[in-house]
């Protein structure tokens, strides 16, 4: 593999730079070289997160190039959409459809787009994207602070993830401290089983 | 994970946490540093694991102060490191300058990371410059192994020449994670010895003449190590005309965008970029007719290079910064801003239609709500705000400081006027009380505090200066990812000790009104500041309430169950709690005020509010 790069956009608290951590450690694991990318601090109180995993034979630059995204994995409808510079045709969107409503919302009464709104805006880019329900099937798993592992179960069971499912599930338990591991290992199967059953009713 | 002994086994690290498995592979027995993004991981990783690594580790109180325990433990002979943001520099600057001329015993490695585009800082300095002012040289990692790497020949360099080294790396080096690849572990020393040598150790004049001659002296045997260093190599020899110098993050674009455009281009990667190998410059300049530059922020290292040129090299062309800005000057730079600018200088033109993308992306986002970030629910800091705003109006100059509590100027608190630099709110509010003739209050955060606010907050007492200092205490230092502070009773290496009061720090400078409150009790809390700001002569307040985030966190592990907040049928959708607090707990969804569960820690701010009680909470009963 010469390059592959995936973009992580979320808000504070869905828990991105955990799930770029797992992806990345994945990677490594495979004997990929990996650079992955993350701003801490101020941006961490509620505001946007990004992370810029990539991964390949010759990855120099910790961020991803406009127009260069093989992933882009959306914690966040609007965040998605924030982060399509990335996009191109060839991208694969792989969005949770949970909003977290912006301050802005509550405060000015802008109002959230539809999702309809927001899947047409991601299909000016790119034909191929798949919508989870992150937040019922980490309540489901048990705790709703699994949607990022919900997400990667879900990344996994597509033809495009660059790394096989049990580099990814050894990473998750090396990663999740391990009282917290068996509702994380039920988040990464149901993301699987959600986003497999979505992509065989698509080829079927 | 750190503390594996294992070589060669390879593992993904952040790049500060690769400073911090340097530090355990270099055997380095004293840690100091003062918290600060993007350097906090480095003495976080370290406070981790220091008692279990046999070496001491200390949070100090300020940057110059970790300077100075730093340079008593290296001239006892102990390899010592201290870590700080790159404003850090700034307050340790003093100290810095003349243990240049001191010098170390034992090696003595300084990091201080540089934040291009200002993630979380007040400024984007370009801290290469105090090579020159201080003679001191500086390695500069281009990722985590590098990181790893350079704080051990950091090491090795500053026992060879006696002298302290900088290891600058930037938020893209030290907030990203890549392979590291282990060395062998080294038992750090803790004991050292200090030997009385007053003419290299007692800066008076007339021993600091001879010192500046020796320290010129190690800067010219610094420069032969450049010139000889691993760190400094071409690592790309081309065949054209082009020749491309960089360094740090800048240099993982540069590679990238040479490839992306198809240049045939040299390229010279430096990492120890003070002193710079002149003779190698000489050389790369002299086999090129076109050399381009491409560094972060200022242009440190196109100076450099062009007073190389005009001696040895005056006819080759250097592009840059200095005379067009081929490349942005501020803000950091990547893979787009340098494909760019080599495509401009070449003639080249890029695979990639930018334009094309920027407007379908603006397009696309134009309506998007935005994000900044906002103090957490159930931040106590809301609570002192709500109060000062209350008892001050509108029209009151509030000073505010380095911490979470400067994101009191979001909407619709908005509660701060000027910001510049860690304790400068105590003295800016004198200033403009001074010659406004107004009520002012200076805002400041406990660990911001200790840091920077005794010496202002002596000089309103000796000045007789009429503000009221606001400490908002939320009893750690949050912003930075909750490091202890002398106020917390606990130390780095996790051990007790003697909790520092803020009270008693203001009577003790002589502060004549002092007084403690909960910021959740409003109606207190107002009735004291609403005295404090009568008092005729200095006054402090300190608004004590722990983090919301390292409230819950204790909470989680000791099983206590956080009770959110309700609103109840009586509320009117009167909309006063979302309008006065900005809480992001409070939305509206179906046009009706509720609460969302996950994010409420049941502070009961709101329930304050409320002007119809419609709020129920179980800490308010």
């Amino acid at each position: 593999m010469k390059e592959f790069n995936i973009v992580l956009a979320g808000v504070g608290g869905q828990g991105i730079l955990l799930a770029a951590e797992i992806l990345g450690t994945a990677a490594l694991k495979e004997g990929l070289n990996v650079r992955v990318s993350e701003i801490h601090g101020m941006a961490q109180r509620g505001g946007s997160v990004t992370s810029n995993i990539r991964m390949g034979e010759r990855v120099l630059a910790p961020t991803i190039l406009e127009g260069t995204a093989d992933i882009l994995l959306g914690f966040e409808p609007i965040e998605t959409l924030r982060n399509l510079r990335f996009a191109s045709g060839k991208t694969f969107v792989l969005m949770n459809n949970e909003p977290a409503p912006p301050l802005g919302l509550t405060t000015k009464m802008i109002s959230y787009p539809s999702s309809d709104e927001i899947t047409k805006k991601i299909r000016f880019f790119t034909k191929n994207i798949v919508v989870m329900e992150a937040a019922e099937l980490a309540k489901e798993a048990g705790s709703i602070l699994t949607q990022n592992v919900v997400l990667i179960g879900g990344l996994a069971a597509t033809e495009k993830a660059p790394v096989k499912i049990e580099s990814l599930k050894d990473s998750i338990r090396e990663l999740v401290p391990e009282k917290y591991l068996t509702v994380n290992m039920k988040a990464f199967e149901l993301g699987y089983e959600s986003v497999q059953r979505k992509t065989k009713l698509w080829s079927s | 994970m750190l503390l594996q002994d294992k070589p060669e086994s390879r593992v993904l690290l952040l790049g500060n946490e690769a400073i911090a498995r340097g530090v355990l592979e270099a055997g380095i027995g004293v840690v100091t540093t003062y918290p600060g993004t993007p350097a906090s991981e480095i003495g976080d990783s370290i406070s981790a694991i220091a008692a279990e690594a046999g070496l001491y580790m200390e949070y100090s109180t300020n940057e110059i102060v970790a300077v100075e325990v730093a340079a008593g433990t290296a001239n006892s002979g102990v390899r010592t490191l201290t870590a700080m943001k790159h404003v850090g520099l700034n307050v340790a600057a003093d100290a810095v300058m003349t243990l240049a001329y001191i010098g170390v015993k034992g090696g003595y490695v300084i990091v201080t990371a540089d934040d291009p585009e200002c993630y979380s800082s007040q400024n984007e300095q370009d801290t290469r410059f105090y090579t020159l002012l201080s003679n001191l040289p500086c390695l500069e990692p281009s990722n985590p192994q590098e990181a790893k790497d350079m704080t051990i020949s950091a090491i090795e360099i500053s026992e060879r020449l006696e002298l302290p080294v900088l290891l600058r790396p930037t938020t893209r080096v030290s907030h990203t994670r890549g392979p590291v690849t282990y060395g062998k572990l080294t038992k750090p020393n803790l004991k050292g010895e200090f030997i009385k040598d007053v003419r290299r150790m007692v800066m008076v004049p007339a021993n600091a003449r001879p010192m500046h001659i020796k320290l010129l002296e190690k800067l010219r045997r610094a420069k032969e190590i450049s010139e000889t260093s691993l760190y400094n190599n071409v690592v790309r020899e081309g065949n054209s005309e082009l020749g491309i110098i960089s360094s740090s993050s800048a240099y993982n674009y540069a590679v990238e965008a040479a490839e992306l455009l198809g240049l045939d281009a040299s390229i010279l990667k430096l990492g120890m970029t003070h002193p710079l190998p002149e003779k190698m410059i000489k050389r790369f300049l002299g086999n090129h007719e076109k050399i381009v530059i491409v560094e972060e922020l200022e242009p440190y290292l196109e100076m450099q290079v062009k007073i190389i040129a005009k001696d040895h090299a005056p006819n080759v062309k250097i592009f840059g910064k200095m005379n067009k800005l081929y490349f942005p000057r501020k803000g950091e730079l990547s893979t787009r801003t340098v494909t760019k600018g080599l495509a401009e200088i070449t003639g080249k033109e890029s695979p990639i239609n930018f334009k094309k993308i920027d407007d379908e992306y603006a397009d696309i986002t134009k309506d998007l709500p935005s994000r900044p970030p906002i103090l957490c629910a159930g931040c106590p800091h809301r609570a002192s705000f709500y109060v000062i705003k209350k008892t001050t109006g509108e029209k009151t100059i509030c000073t505010t400081d380095i911490g979470c509590y400067a994101l009191g100027i979001a909407p619709p608190l908005k509660v701060g006027d000027i910001l510049i630099c860690m304790g400068a709110s105590i003295g800016t509010a004198q200033g403009i009380s001074k010659v406004t003739g107004k009520n002012t209050v200076a805002i400041i955060g406990d660990s911001t505090f200790f840091h920077a606010a005794i010496p202002g907050l002596v000089n309103a007492v000796y000045n007789n200066h009429k503000v009221t200092l606001a400490v908002l205490d939320n009893l750690t230092t949050a912003m930075t990812g909750s490091q202890p502070h002398p106020g917390t009773g606990v130390t780095g290496m996790g051990n007790p000790s003697a909790k520092i009061l803020i009270e008693k720090v203001a009577e003790g400078c002589g502060v004549k009104y002092v007084e403690v409150v909960d910021p959740f009790n409003i109606k207190e809390a107002t009735m004291i500041l609403e005295k404090a700001l009568q008092h005729p002569g200095p006054s402090v307040v300190v608004f004590r309430a722990p983090c919301a985030l390292m409230e819950a966190r204790q909470k989680r592990r000791t099983g206590i169950k956080i009770v959110p907040c309700k609103v109840t049928d009586k509320c009117t959708n009167c909309m006063v709690c979302i309008k006065l607090l900005g809480c992001p707990a409070l939305i509206v969804k179906d046009e009706e005020v509720t609460i969302t569960e996950t994010l409420c820690t049941g502070c009961g701010l709101c329930v304050s509010v409320c002007p119809y009680n419609a709020i129920e909470c179980k800490r308010n009963g």
